[in-house]
């Protein structure tokens, strides 16, 4: 089809531009791939600190929920990626990792304190 | 919460864009007020502000049943069909209305679909029979790739999820969700003759994609293009040394369609080398190291001589003719990089008139428990299942097999050792 070139086109919106409602809009899925970047850097930091430091609580307790955040979030890209959860259950699927990894993560800090 | 039955009066900004004036576009706003917020459509609420305010308003629309998809935009900054999106469905207060995302504008609403629809053709978005049949294919509604396709054939291509996806923005050359999910369809059907092809025009694109499911929530036909993506994906893992003939290919993309520009994309297929020797390198590597570590550790102790070393037990002075004691023993033990200090209990027994020492181990030689001398009995007695011993070590009663151990002593400087092992 022929294009009319006499028409000044705008340039394509991109998402969340113009958009006042920019953070309430961002969906779900995006804040998951956002703070599995965070908590990725975050344990480099953390884990930088417990080398140097060994065996302090407040350190472990950091470093030990940062992993634990991270892991959930991989497990999540994990389970998706090999087809094992279907995708249409994304958010079931964060929501419960979430809550499995919070499990864990008390059962192993009272296991260690 | 206000009854959304109820009369309202909502507040509406629609975007707006003049191609005569150019520029970057604004928000126009619209008050409308509204019988029954549960029946009204976005689609009814624009059609209301053309008819009623303003009649330049310019936007799509075709068939009002949600099948045509020509109707997508982006409602309150989520995607979706006018035509399906009731006012009831969006929250209270102003509703904004704007064009899809990542195409380009033409006026207001209407975007040009263009760039969509060469990426499906890029995708080879279309069915390529191997074989001309004069009749229809059978495919059993059970059969494994029926099942997976699902209902993903269903796309209506209204753009919704290339306006959500992020990556969309970021990447000229990203097929989109849709175009990969039409891809995904045909990978899977048995029936189409461009499976390779097709493979490699679109595997690049799927890397691209960050997870972040925007296509799956707003898809108005619910489908996830995220899992078709990846299961494209999984495809190609299942053979991942598989050579690609880049020429062969464009040939025969030439042929089936000689419309489309061959754009056998040869980065992903280095990408997949790569992927696949990297895989291999690293493989190796951590399967050197671990070997190499736990090979060591199986086989060097078990080579090294044990070097048994002699350990201090007391005196020869405090320990009494025809007596036997308790005394404990302490050594160190280096276990790799482990360092450690043992201490355990052995009985040493002078003989009347002599300087000779007998030590004995403290183990049981049935279980190992640790014996004690009964100095009113004079006997070694195990508590554990009864084991009686003479004070030259000799088995009196119980299940001990064999004689107490006796330990390698000498006498050095007046001091007693013992060689332990």
């Amino acid at each position: 089809m022929e294009q009319n070139e006499n028409i000044q086109y705008r340039n394509p919106l991109r998402r969340g531009e113009l958009d006042p409602n920019r953070w309430r809009n961002t969906q779900i899925g995006m804040w998951a791939w956002l703070w599995q970047r965070i908590s990725a850097l975050t344990i480099i930091v953390f884990l930088g600190i417990h080398l140097t430091l060994p065996y302090r609580p407040l350190i472990q307790f950091l470093l030990l929920i940062t992993v634990t955040f991270h892991m959930v979030l991989g497990l999540r890209i994990i389970l998706m990626d090999f087809g094992i959860v279907h995708a249409k259950y994304q958010k079931a699927l964060l929501g419960g990792l979430v809550a499995v990894g919070a499990i864990m993560f008390i059962i192993v800090w009272i296991g260690i304190y | 919460m206000t009854d959304k039955t109820q009369k309202s009066t909502r507040v509406v900004k629609v975007f707006r864009y003049d191609p005569a004036v150019g520029g970057d576009g604004h928000f126009d706003r619209f008050e409308l007020e509204i019988e029954d917020e549960s029946i009204t459509t976005i689609l009814d609420v624009l059609l209301r502000i053309q008819t009623e305010q303003d009649p330049t308003l310019a936007f799509r629309y075709s068939c009002r049943i949600s099948m045509c998809g020509s109707c997508g935009m982006v409602i309150d900054g989520k995607e979706g069909l006018a035509c399906q999106t009731t006012v009831s469905n969006l929250q209270g207060g102003e509703i904004t209305i704007r064009p899809l995302n990542h195409f380009p504008i033409i006026r207001d609403l209407v975007v040009d679909m263009d760039p969509f629809f060469k990426s499906m053709d890029k995708a080879l978005g279309f069915f390529e029979p191997v074989e001309k049949l004069t009749e229809p294919a059978i495919i059993r509604p059970d059969s494994k790739e029926r099942r997976l396709i699902e209902k993903y054939t269903e796309c209506i291509s209204c753009g919704c999820c290339v306006s959500a996806c992020t990556m969309a923005n970021w990447y000229e050359d990203y097929p989109g969700p849709a175009a990969l999910n039409r891809a995904f369809t045909l990978l899977l059907d048995s029936r189409d003759g461009l499976n390779e092809e097709r493979m490699a025009q679109v595997l690049a694109g799927c890397y691209n994609c960050r997870s972040e499911l925007n296509c799956t929530e707003v898809c108005p036909k619910n489908i996830s293009p995220t899992r078709s993506l990846k299961y494209i994906q999984l495809l190609a893992a299942k053979q991942p040394f598989k050579k690609v003939d880049v020429v062969d290919i464009e040939d025969k993309i030439k042929e089936a369609a000689p419309e489309i520009p061959a754009a056998v994309v040869t980065p992903e297929v280095s990408r997949r080398n790569f992927m696949s020797r990297m895989t291999l390198a690293i493989g190796g590597v951590i399967a050197v190291v671990i070997g190499g570590i736990m090979s060591v550790t199986a086989l060097v102790p078990a080579m090294r001589k044990r070097q048994g070393k002699w350990v201090k037990v007391g005196k020869v002075d405090e320990f009494p003719e025809g007596v036997v004691k308790t005394v404990p023993i302490s050594y160190k033990v280096k276990d790799g990089i482990y360092e450690s200090t043992v201490t355990k209990p052995v009985f040493v027994s002078r003989e009347s008139g002599s300087d000779d020492v007998t030590v004995f181990n403290s183990r049981c030689t049935h279980l190992a428990c640790v014996l004690h001398w009964d100095d009113r009995k004079k006997l070694f007695l195990c508590d554990c299942h009864g084991g009686q011993f003479y004070p030259d070590g000799r088995v009196k009663a119980g299940p001990p097999p064999r004689a107490m151990d006796r330990y390698l002593t000498k006498v050095k400087n007046g001091n007693i050792l013992v060689r332990e092992a």
